[in-house]
């Protein structure tokens, strides 16, 4: 399906949502059956082969736990590693396991086991995802069967939460081989059946330790990528619970719908209108300034229908490091006009706008368009399929401007990597973030990010936006599903149907 | 007979060869490298390569292309990059659902078209005729997929007398797939049925033109058989020839229409795979496509020759 085809199917979807009549409620739930929603199909089933999000949502930590535990706030607690310490210079963690921790095929898990998942993480030949999180760690030792000594080249104040992710999910050597098509894990859930363009299928699992938190005993979860075609399943009764809904404009609908409820929470993922500080003009800091004061964040947030919070850097407005800055090149028409005169410009540039198939950019695109031609620089936007995204702006860095949700937390230190897309390139930014990598103490790291996010602002590095919104739909009696999105996982742990 | 058809099948096997070339040259100059978009954006070079070296993306064009017919010839088509399943697998469990969902619509539509073309064409210039045309002048202007969504808010989310969309598998709950298929296929036939019955329509207006449907109602034979033994079975020809053709298009609709309905089928494999840059995939189930093309074509070349005794005499 080509973007012009899409937009078609979008149009038709919210025609049909306007003539939309209620339906009797024809079909009784089970009570311990849950069926998911979700866009997005999962490529394979193991989170340390690839990078794909709906990897995460199926299998962690309903399949495959780590050694922390991310809850619905986004704090790390205890996983398969019950309690921690961190030596005084933060370069030696030592994990005390969980003991009587089983897999699903029987097998137990003590500390080699966890050894050879962490090896996996940083050895030469890893082609995990995410290798880059782990290449600090220097060396993995089982100290004894239920103690792991994990040291490192230098301190990292993320390790924790680097090793509570997915990515770092435990496995066991003799399944992590054949982990993408049948995944054994230690999780609340087990694996049953996965049918290819349609649903995977998990069971409560018999051996958990704490059997008394599942309460339910099947869930699929399926694949619904057409947004017309998700609120037919919803009304349809064929899906209980979309985590996370992926067209606001239909959202109106559901709420008028008492079978339903619409809950908005927060996710890490910052818009950004991103720019290619590598390239003339961009590479110029009043003409990154002139954009910042033509963006109209308002406008932008009612054109996701009132989805979002405004973001004047790189950071979650819900992290407790967050500063606002939305005010540092306020709206202002004038100005940014003005700039871009000194810069130069007076009768401005035209530039491109590359798209990602993704809605919240086909929304913002337009929107940004029209802001910026009000100062003179004249957009071309182009659709781009996500690989072509993948390979033409991030790769090839071939692009003047792209709108982009960026999804993981802690991420502010793209900004410090050398070559990455947006060729940003600050020696005081790389120095600070050094800092905030090497903290041990952590009230002094959130004054350091807060350090980090001034100085993006200051540099008007990309555009920054607003904060995507979680929009989760479930039906009324479905109790414990996660409000926020503090990574990307679907916990199940205690969710259930109210009798 | 015999000379005829084997000159057909040595057209399609040449058609054949030369599509898995084009199919070949196509997909690899797609833009979008498959291993970055299994590690995404965090992935180090040094991942990146590695992940190339396993499955064989850095080896020379010449070299991937023979190992494809290579396998292809051997029927081992290989693994998926993006589910990591065997292709002939992932094929043959969605090739389940397109296969009767096209074979559902393209009957329906020939049941329903034929019917309708033969009674217009009867009515030739009457009430009959123009509201039959007016029909099939809606039912080409109406996308299919819109008539899916209608479909399903009427008779899935109103009355809920068929399933919303999704498929629950053959083994699992035969009835039900069979049901789960019918709103699917109804959407995915409105533009055919439109297009075979104006066919069928002026086939039948030509055929009744000819001097032996004169002779044959000046003796007197009765108007049914003159219609449905005597006139439609001449005008048939043209309609296996659109018939044939359609066949691609029925294809073509199911990527959509699977979308809408939720069913996991060839169509939807195609778009995912397209998106993942499952280059494996998107070639075996293009060539696939292309065979399956060139068999109903070469099935309706068999009818022709049933139909009709001349291409066969004259091959």
């Amino acid at each position: 399906m080509n973007a012009l085809s899409r937009r078609r199917l979008l149009g038709a979807a919210g025609t049909v949502a306007t003539m939309m009549t209620f339906a009797p409620e024809a079909w009784a739930q089970g009570k311990d059956r849950l069926v998911i929603g979700m866009s997005l199909e999962p490529p394979v089933l193991d989170p340390t082969r690839n990078a794909a999000a709906a990897i995460r949502e199926v299998t962690c930590p309903s399949i495959f736990e780590s050694l922390g535990r991310i809850d619905r706030n986004g704090a790390i607690g205890p996983g398969l590693a019950e309690s921690w310490s961190i030596s005084e210079d933060g370069k030696e963690y030592l994990f005390k396991l969980r003991r009587g921790v089983k897999f699903h095929d029987g097998e137990s898990l003590d500390a080699s086991v966890v050894k050879f998942s962490l090896d996996r993480l940083f050895a030469a030949d890893s082609t995990n995802p995410a290798k880059s999180l782990y290449t600090d760690i220097d060396k993995v030792e089982a100290v004894d069967p239920s103690t792991v000594k994990v040291t490192l080249k230098s301190p990292n104040s993320f390790l924790l939460y680097s090793l509570s992710l997915g990515d770092a999910g435990i496995m066991h050597p003799k399944t992590a081989p054949t982990n993408d098509k049948n995944p054994i894990g230690t999780g609340p859930f087990v694996f049953k059946e996965r049918k290819e363009g349609d649903s995977i299928t998990l069971a409560k699992s018999p051996t958990w330790r704490d059997p008394g938190s599942i309460k339910l005993n099947t869930v699929i979860f399926k694949i619904v990528k057409d947004p017309s075609a998700q609120v037919s399943a919803l009304l349809a009764g064929d899906v209980d619970a979309f985590p996370g809904f992926q067209a606001p404009e239909l959202v109106d609908r559901l709420r008028k719908d008492p079978r339903f409820v619409v809950v908005v929470g927060t996710t890490e993922g910052e818009v950004l209108l991103a720019t290619n500080n590598g390239k003339k003009p961009f590479d110029n800091p009043k003409v990154r300034q002139a954009i910042a004061h033509a963006i109209n964040r308002d406008e932008l947030i009612s054109a996701e229908s009132g989805f979002g919070v405004p973001i004047g850097s790189h950071f979650a407005p819900h992290n407790k490091a967050y500063i606002d800055l939305t005010k540092t090149y306020p709206l202002d028409i004038p100005k940014a006009k003005t700039l871009l005169a000194e810069a130069g410009y007076p009768n401005g540039f035209e530039a491109s706008l590359k798209l990602p198939p993704v809605g919240y950019a086909q929304r913002a695109g337009e929107v940004i368009a029209s802001q910026l031609g009000k100062i003179g620089i004249k957009i071309a936007i182009s659709q781009l399929q996500w690989p072509q995204w993948l390979s033409e702006v991030f790769k090839e860095r071939n692009y003047d401007l792209t709108i982009v949700a960026h999804t993981e937390a802690n991420d502010l230190d793209r900004y410090a990597r050398d070559g990455y897309y947006w060729a940003y390139n600050s020696p005081e930014f790389k120095a600070k973030w050094r800092e905030v990598v090497a903290a041990t103490d952590f009230a002094k790291r959130d004054e350091l990010l807060k350090d980090c996010q001034r100085i993006i602002a200051r540099d008007a590095v990309n555009g920054f936006l607003f904060q995507l919104a979680k929009i989760g739909v479930w039906r009324k009696d479905l109790v414990g599903m996660w409000e926020n999105s503090p990574t990307p996982q679907v916990d199940l742990t205690g969710v259930y149907w109210k009798a | 007979m015999i000379e005829f058809l084997s000159r057909r099948l040595a057209a399609a096997l040449v058609t054949l060869a030369l599509a898995t070339v084009v199919v070949f040259a196509v997909v690899e100059v797609l833009p979008g490298d498959p291993a970055l978009i299994m590690l995404g954006t965090d992935a180090r070079p040094d991942t990146l390569a590695a992940i190339r070296a396993q499955y064989g993306f850095d080896q020379p064009l010449l070299t991937r292309y023979l190992q494809w017919i290579g396998g292809l010839l051997t029927f081992d088509l290989g693994n998926s990059h993006a589910y990591g399943t065997s292709v002939g697998k992932l094929i043959g469990d969605r090739l389940q659902v397109t296969l009767p969902l096209g074979a559902l619509a393209l009957s329906w539509a020939l049941l329903v078209a034929i019917p309708l073309g033969v009674f217009a064409a009867w009515k030739h210039g009457g009430p009959g005729d123009w509201g039959v045309m007016g029909l099939t002048q809606i039912g080409i202007s109406i996308p299919n997929f819109w008539f899916g969504i209608v479909l399903v808010l009427l008779f899935a989310v109103t009355w809920q007398f068929f399933p919303a969309g999704g498929f629950p598998g053959w083994r699992q709950d035969t009835l039900g797939s069979v049901y789960a298929l019918i709103l699917p296929a109804l959407s995915l036939s409105l533009g055919e049925i439109a297009i075979l019955t104006r066919v069928t329509r002026s086939a039948m207006l030509d055929t009744l033109r000819e001097d032996y449907i004169r002779t044959a109602r000046a003796k007197g034979v009765p108007e049914r058989t003159v219609l449905f033994e005597h006139a439609l079975r001449n005008a048939l020809i043209p309609v296996m020839t659109v018939t044939g053709l359609i066949a691609g298009f029925l294809i073509a609709g199911a990527v959509i229409i699977e979308s809408v309905f939720r069913l996991p089928g060839v169509g939807q494999l195609v778009y995912d795979s397209i998106n993942n840059r499952d280059l494996i995939v998107i070639k075996n189930v293009v060539i696939l496509f292309t065979i399956l093309v060139l068999a109903v074509n070469l099935l309706v070349d068999l009818a022709y020759a049933l139909l009709d005794p001349r291409p066969r005499i004259s091959a």
